[in-house]
């Protein structure tokens, strides 16, 4: 290819303050196969790009490289405006003469001679540069929801409200995640239950949601628009076919002292549950491990009371394959358990406030379900202790949340508005309590979240005191809270009756080891990453993979709603098309000369890599060699350095180009 | 650079294992072919040279009498079962003699698909050690013959094989000499270092001896031969010859099973086996990894680990 535009932009002055634009566009005229050079002050908009469409047309341009920013910047943009001129694509490449060159220099006369040779070296490399056409793969239009809370339900019901299958995935026996927990919810105090149950039944009466409850993702396989994804299917003992829900199986059950984790184990439940009333599927499992059938085989009485027979000892774990285009990924949250350091972390415990060795210092998920109508109290607030009802309550929040000194350097955002919540439903039901509040500043950012707080302070008289806590300890009956009050400078003691502490949120338990069977990116606190954090805010880094809620930072439920129908809408877009495009810079294999070490296999982190077969005419067998497969092929390159007879070549980066571009240096 | 040590007095080194191993190897030979549970077996048979000897394939039963085992019995047999060597693979399956060396090489070939555990029946022989270099075929193994590597060899039993022939007679204390010569190298300064090194590779002919004798260089297109783009100047000339060997002591690390064809074979006598061993040192040093041990899906320097060591980033 000899006829080849060279543009350089000036970037405004970002580039052309130290770089001498005219002189390098005087530099590659001289070079070999350059037909034409210009430079222009802003090279993406309309005019720049008008003046390289009649270049092209004007000088009978082959190849166009533009000298400005990173390619990560705008090489979609250059690219778009060669094929709007009539060239492939790919015959358009970028010069970083920005970020590799004048941002990181001083010297102008360095800098414009390494603005020339970065210039140089990409003119050779498109001299060598080759017609390439986009891959395109073919998309299943059946989607993946990891985690059944609000967040997969919203998305699962959007995208099979679309039309298209759906298959959700929820670990625990029951969707409905930690929503189903709460009592009310901010700023407009309607009951949790009330408004999350219905969605529960509309996800397991839709005709085109499959939902795999006590069921956990295995392994992961494949790439966007064609996931194989293997799910285990933990062993029910309960035969979802034949059970009615009738319940008789959980009132006969002997075996009824087992704290109730849905409950924070403030009550109990039988061995043979449902996680609570209202459970989708509403089909018990039993707990293998305090069931007394399975600890010593002496019980078995759910199966003679069970009528139509449904529970079965001997049910396995069972692994099933869902092919699928696009996941989900909506793990939720935990609360931070301050009662001790986890081990080999960075964060730290709150030993100093007593949780878990004074009954009544509770977190704010077990004040719900003493808040929750059908909760274990049924409503009634009373401490754990002594089931007396407290007449002075201390809510401390950022327990754990903005204390990069404990390990946790985030804001848990949801912790205000709850606590506020939380001092309401007190004053609600306990007329005569006095609720106080240890806080550092109020975070109310949320449409009426502000005048609901300040609602919580006028109206309901909560007392907010401006300040942390340094202790919390048992003295009598009363539970001691010692803090500050920043506002006036004194430390403050009150004798509370009970203390709700408003924990961190963190990803769930297991985040990362799922994180790493779907190969997406996760921060130092496990949350899974977004791939911009502004303008791609609900897409992984790796294609198809999306997030919905509280997995990826802490959300309220609002905002995890909005996210998880965000994603939703990535979803539909990506099954708005049968056939995907994707870039076509992968690796080819030289199947001549491939030896078969199958080396590249090895170190491909796609998966791309695989065995390829090659017989004669007759069928015998001749050799093994690689073959990469260009629809999960991501062009790393990494197989390309690998080989050791450099059988394998990265189109658009192949050998013979990158030692051209050495050799102009 | 010759060893400064005292000069230490010759040694011979019992040999009366090997008409053992020959015999076992013979009716070893014999029976798997007969039985038809291999179609050919590697082993060696004797030269033309009085006490020399030479690989040799067979496929007759018959043919099993031919078969020997010596100190002359140097070759790397692991190199026949590569992909590359097609006209032999074709003859079905295989068996292969193998000294503790030299399954060395065929554990990491299984590691690199060349050929799969089930697939060849290996013949282990113990081994007292082989000749030296340009030591005359009848000669008796003395410390004065014995090659370099067997001086400090750690496989005289070959573990893994399917069978194991021979007997292992009492062996003698030997220094190692390139144990010895690689900390001498190792305490030079990095210039000094390069010299050495800039000094032996002026001497290479580029005749790619060690190429084609090296099990790990089963490449039918070898990048060095490659004309467009050229990685490697193909003439001998100094720039060329460095080129070469760093591409191939690169290419052997954490692979190279410490044979030492390349170095027994080559006409310049330059010691490449003492760059090999170096490598191997490092990624011992690095990764805890020694080449060779058993048949690996993935050696270090294909793998990523969060452990690996990442000083290098700065």
């Amino acid at each position: 290819m000899s006829r080849i535009g060279v543009f350089i932009c000036h970037c405004g002055e970002n580039i052309s303050r130290t770089v001498d634009v005219e002189q390098v566009a005087q530099a590659a005229r001289q070079m070999v196969g350059v037909t034409y050079a210009c430079d222009y002050k802003y090279m993406c908009s309309d005019p720049g790009q008008t003046l390289l469409k009649k270049a092209v047309a004007e000088h009978r341009l082959e190849g166009i490289v533009v000298a400005a920013c990173s390619p990560r910047m705008h090489e979609k943009t250059f690219r778009n405006a060669a094929q709007a001129a009539g060239l492939n694509p790919f015959l358009c490449e970028m010069a970083n003469i920005r970020e590799h060159c004048s941002w990181v220099h001083d010297d102008r006369v360095e800098a414009t001679a390494k603005a020339t040779d970065i210039v140089h070296m990409l003119v050779e490399r498109v001299r060598k540069n080759k017609k390439l056409i986009p891959i395109t793969v073919p998309v299943t239009k059946r989607a993946l929801i990891i985690g059944g809370g609000i967040a997969g339900i919203q998305a699962a019901l959007d995208i099979a409200d679309c039309g298209h299958q759906v298959v959700l995935v929820e670990r625990e026996p029951s969707i409905g995640g930690h929503m189903a927990m709460l009592s009310e919810t901010f700023p407009t105090l309607d009951c949790s239950q009330c408004i999350m149950t219905p969605r529960m039944v509309d996800v397991v009466n839709h005709p085109k949601i499959t939902l795999h409850t006590y069921s956990e993702i295995e392994s992961v396989d494949g790439y966007i628009g064609n996931f194989s994804i293997t799910i285990k299917k933990k062993a029910r003992s309960v035969d979802m076919a034949k059970c009615t829900g009738c319940g008789v199986c959980m009132e006969k059950c002997p075996q009824k002292k087992i704290p109730n984790e849905f409950d924070k184990n403030l009550g109990f439940r039988p061995a043979i549950y449902v996680p609570f009333p209202q459970a989708v599927p509403n089909t018990p499992v039993i707990d293998r491990e305090h069931c007394t059938k399975f600890i010593n085989g002496k019980c078995g009485v759910c199966q003679k009371v069970c009528g139509p027979g449904a529970v079965d000892y001997e049910q396995q774990d069972e692994l099933i394959v869902e092919q699928v285009g696009a996941i989900v990924v909506a793990t939720g949250f935990k609360l931070y358990d301050i009662t001790e350091k986890p081990k080999g972390s960075a964060i730290k415990g709150y030993g100093e406030f007593g949780h878990g060795k004074i009954p009544d210092v509770i977190d704010g998920l077990t004040f719900e379900r003493l808040a929750s109508a059908s909760g274990p109290t049924g409503g009634k607030i009373i401490r754990p202790s002594d089931g007396k009802e407290p007449k002075q309550v201390v809510f401390v929040q950022c327990v754990g949340s903005r204390a990069r000194e404990k390990g946790i350097s985030y804001c848990s955002k949801v912790c205000c508005m709850y606590t506020a919540k939380h001092t309401m439903l007190y004053k609600h039901k306990v007329h005569d309590g006095q609720a106080y509040v240890f806080f550092m500043d109020a975070r109310t950012p949320g449409k009426s979240y502000d005048e609901f707080w300040r609602r919580a302070i006028e109206e309901e008289e909560a007392v907010y005191i401006r300040g942390m806590v340094s202790r919390v300890y048992q003295k009598g009956d009363k539970v001691v809270v010692m803090g500050s009050d920043i506002a006036v400078g004194v430390q403050v003691e009150i004798e509370a009756d009970l203390v709700v502490l408003a924990t961190a949120i963190q990803p769930r338990d297991g985040a990362d080891t799922l994180a790493q069977k779907l190969g997406i990116s996760y921060d130092k606190y496990n949350f899974y990453s977004e791939a911009h954090a502004k303008l791609r805010p609900v897409e992984c880094a790796t294609a198809g993979i999306y997030l919905a809620g509280a997995c990826q930072g802490p959300k309220d439920i609002p905002d995890t709603v909005s996210q998880a129908s965000a994603a939703a809408a990535k979803v539909m877009t990506l099954f708005s098309k049968d056939q995907l495009e994707r870039e076509p810079i992968v690796a080819r294999v030289n199947e001549k000369f491939c030896v078969g070490c199958l080396a590249c296999k090895k170190v491909c982190a796609y998966g791309a890599v695989e065995e390829k077969e090659i017989r004669d005419r007759q069928g015998n067998l001749i050799r093994v060699v690689a073959y990469v497969n260009p629809g999960v092929c991501s062009g790393c390159g990494t197989c390309q350095a690998t080989c050791p007879s450099k059988s394998v070549e990265l189109d658009g980066y192949t050998d013979e180009q990158v030692m051209a571009m050495l050799e102009t240096l | 650079m010759k060893s400064t040590g005292k000069p230490e007095p010759t040694v011979t080194i019992d040999t009366s294992g090997y008409a053992v191993a020959t015999e076992e190897i013979r009716s070893e030979a014999k029976r798997l072919l007969l039985e038809k549970i291999v179609d050919a077996v590697v082993g060696y048979q004797s030269g033309r040279r009085k006490g020399s000897a030479v690989p040799v394939i067979i496929t007759d039963p018959a043919q099993a009498e031919q078969l020997v085992f010596s100190p002359a019995c140097v070759n790397n047999l692991s190199i026949y079962l590569t992909k590359a060597k097609k006209e032999i693979r074709a003859k079905g399956k295989l068996a292969v003699v193998a000294k503790g060396c030299d399954l060395r090489a065929l554990a990491g070939l299984m590691g690199e698909s060349q050929f799969k555990r089930e697939e060849v029946v290996i013949i282990g022989v113990t081994c007292a050690g082989v000749h030296s270099a340009g030591v005359q075929p009848n000669e008796p193994l003395t410390s004065a013959t014995i090659a370099k590597k067997c001086r400090e060899c750690s496989v005289h039993i070959p573990e893994g094989a399917d069978l194991i022939v021979g007997k292992l007679p009492l062996l003698p204390d030997l220094t190692p000499t390139e144990k010895e010569l690689l900390e001498k190298l190792d305490a030079m300064t990095p210039g000094e270092r390069w010299e050495y090194w800039k000094e032996q590779f002026t001497r290479c002919i580029r005749c790619l001896a060690c190429r084609q004798v090296c099990p790990f260089c089963y490449c039918e297109q070898c990048l060095c031969d490659r004309g467009r783009p050229q990685a490697v100047d193909t003439s001998p000339r100094p720039s060329g010859n460095m080129g070469w060997h760093i591409v191939r002591a690169m290419h052997l690390a954490g692979r190279c099973s410490g044979c030492a064809e390349c170095e027994r074979v080559c006409p310049m006598d330059i010691p490449l086996n003492l760059l090999n061993r170096k490598m191997a040192q490092e990624l011992k040093e690095l990764y805890q990894y020694e080449a060779g041990l058993t048949p690996q899906e993935k050696g270090p320097l294909t793998s990523y680990d969060e452990k690996d060591d990442q000083s290098f980033i700065k």
